[in-house]
């Protein structure tokens, strides 16, 4: 090791095995999230009001 | 995996560094990009290991334009050559990124020491076609347009791998990963139109541009692709 | 015996001995004709057993115990059918209905046919509403598929519908997903004959695929989900009938490795603590419809793969375009 890596180290706590872990890393672990699908939106006939919500149950007859 | 601090700072100086080659790829102002020398104490040699690990990139800006390299930038490139060579039992990434430094040195300034020998591509005999992407990726300042190494050759013969190896890193959200492969991808022949590499970019960039390594070699391959083309 | 002609020999002799071990959560039960009866409980997984046991005996030797086991299989679904019987009461129930058809046509391409249905159903088939009934492209081709095999209509080279589907479209891979995974494989399945006829799968889908798939598939394995897992090895095999490339060995042994005691394999990883037979599944219900998709496309997947090519094998297509590219075997 020449004089000036020898200074270079000394004053920056920088240790080669710092760069060479940088320069060989592991790979990442992989992320997965698949996209989901919203149901199809309704849109209300008259109204043009989007309806993201089942409809409010009515009484049944009888 | 915890990091040490100093690892830590070191990181965020890459960063740093990286994001002025973006900048100056983008605007093609290269002024800055490593930062001057004899900037003293810590801070200039964190700044020196950055470049060490930032590779030949620190120069791709004027490199890919044509420009010559400012003497001031070029001292501090030099200087990080020769501050960190690779150990001994340095792994493959380590030699090839230091020789790619020597190389690109050689290249901006005639007057440099020849490179050492080029490594040998004996740890990606059979890799797999997921261990040859990482390791490409890794190894992306070696992505250069006319570029003739030992690492280049065995990419050149494996184009589908590679760009399987691209989907694979997009599937994992591995921005890094797939922006390097991508940069490969732009220089190799023979790879499947059907992977659309045009819009993979402009893919890679939206998800993992904010990752200035990411953008750094997004920004490479746009250029060497306009570069092919004009 | 190689090492992978091992892995897929385990794979499908444990998963078709499961399959034959819990064959009663295949019974159609009480609810199969009832208004408010969960077909996706019922009928769906029937059809699936059917399909797979129909390959089955299609790909391997009379002599083969899988042969066997699976023959039984498919006269255990034919029974639970009332020997195609229910179809047309079913088709009584809901005319227009498209999966009374689909689960029939499983049945039928083993030999199992029931004339008066086949002939009810080629009247509705003919209007105007049935050609029309809106569904996923995918969906479409199976209907047109069904059709096919119960002599509604023949299915030219090119099946119609292939380009509106995400396959058929040569989409970026990397914007492959779950969905897109299941609508790739079932245009597969459907355009092959269930693996019977590879030779039907266009040539650009045959280049396509030989591509891609890797990548799809190690990440479907990495993220432990072996249901589709399963199902791209299995579009693998049928992609290697006509390339004649080896199964990957490699995606083989993960498989082998995710399998339960019994050779089972399950939908994915989630919650697999809590289905161990716990105290809310006495009857293992829970447990049944976690792994019985899983373990039958593994089962289809390892006959597959396993079973000579139909014709001797096209390498050079394949193997000179890639020059020996791929992970080395």
């Amino acid at each position: 090791m020449r004089t000036d890596e020898k200074v270079i180290q000394r004053v920056t706590g920088i240790q080669a095995a710092d760069i060479e872990a940088a320069l060989d890393p592991v790979e990442a672990d992989g992320v997965y999230r698949d996209s989901r699908q919203c149901a199809g939106l309704a849109l209300l006939s008259g109204g043009g009001k989007l309806l993201l919500s089942p409809p409010t149950p009515r009484p049944k007859k009888g | 995996m915890e990091q040490s601090g100093t690892s830590t700072r070191l990181q965020a100086a890459v960063q740093d560094l990286a994001s002025g080659v973006v900048s100056a790829l983008r605007g093609g102002d290269h002024a800055h990009v490593v930062p001057p020398a004899g900037t003293d104490g810590e801070a200039g040699d964190l700044a020196l290991a950055a470049v060490r690990v930032l590779g030949a990139d620190a120069l791709l800006p004027g490199l890919l334009s044509h420009t010559p390299p400012d003497p001031a930038e070029l001292a501090v490139f030099r200087k990080a050559v020769e501050a960190y060579p690779p150990r001994p039992d340095a792994a493959p990434t380590v030699r090839w990124s230091h020789w790619a430094m020597a190389r690109t040195l050689r290249r901006a300034d005639p007057s440099s020491a020849e490179p050492p020998a080029e490594p040998d591509t004996a740890w990606l005999d059979g890799a797999t076609w997921q261990v040859l992407t990482h390791q490409l990726a890794v190894l992306a300042p070696l992505a250069l347009p006319g570029e003739d190494c030992a690492v280049h050759r065995l990419a050149q013969h494996r184009p589908v791998d590679v760009a399987r190896g691209f989907v694979r890193a997009v599937r994992r959200r591995d921005w890094r990963q797939a922006a390097g492969a991508g940069r490969w991808l732009t220089l190799l022949p023979g790879v499947p139109d059907t992977v659309g590499l045009e819009s993979g970019l402009d893919f890679v960039e939206l998800m993992g541009g904010q990752d200035p390594l990411v953008a750094l070699q997004v920004q490479a391959a746009r250029r060497m692709r306009m570069g092919a083309r004009g | 015996m190689t090492a992978l002609a091992e892995d897929l020999r385990t794979v499908a002799d444990g998963a078709l001995a499961w399959v034959d071990a819990h064959r009663a959560g295949f019974a159609l039960g009480e609810d199969a004709l009832a208004v408010d009866g969960e077909v996706d409980l019922s009928w769906k997984p029937l059809g699936e057993l059917a399909q797979v046991c129909a390959t089955v005996t299609r790909l391997t030797e009379p002599a083969d115990p899988l042969h066997a086991r699976a023959r039984g299989l498919l006269d255990f679904a034919w029974q639970e059918t009332h020997e195609g019987e229910l179809f047309l009461r079913l088709q009584r129930l809901e005319p227009f209905a498209t999966y009374p058809l689909e689960v029939y046509a499983a049945l039928a391409s083993a030999g199992l046919r029931h004339p008066a249905f086949e002939q009810a159903a080629a009247v509705v088939a003919r209007t105007r509403g049935w050609r029309l009934t809106e569904q996923d492209p995918t969906r479409r081709l199976g209907v047109l598929r069904a059709e096919e095999r119960c002599g509604v209509h023949s299915l030219g080279q090119a099946p119609p519908g292939l380009e509106q589907t995400w396959l058929g479209g040569l989409p970026e891979p990397w914007t492959f997903g779950r969905d897109a995974g299941y609508a790739l494989t079932h245009v597969v399945f459907h355009c092959s004959d269930w693996g019977c006829d590879a030779a039907a799968v266009p040539p650009v889908l045959v280049a396509y695929l030989t591509d891609w798939l890797p990548p799809w598939l190690d990440t479907c394995l990495e993220a432990g989900m072996w249901d589709l897992g399963g199902e791209l090895l299995a579009v693998a095999a049928v992609v290697a009938r006509t390339t004649g490339e080896d199964p990957p060995a490699d995606a083989w042994q993960r498989l082998v490795a995710a399998r339960g005691p019994a050779g089972e394999v399950p939908l994915d990883d989630r919650d697999l603590g809590d289905l161990a037979a716990g105290p809310g599944d006495a009857d293992g219900e829970r447990y049944f419809l976690h792994h019985y998709h899983s373990t039958l496309m593994a089962a289809f997947a390892a006959v597959l793969a396993g079973a000579r090519p139909d014709s001797p094998p096209a390498r050079a297509a394949a193997g000179h375009r890639y020059g020996g590219q791929g992970a080395p075997a």
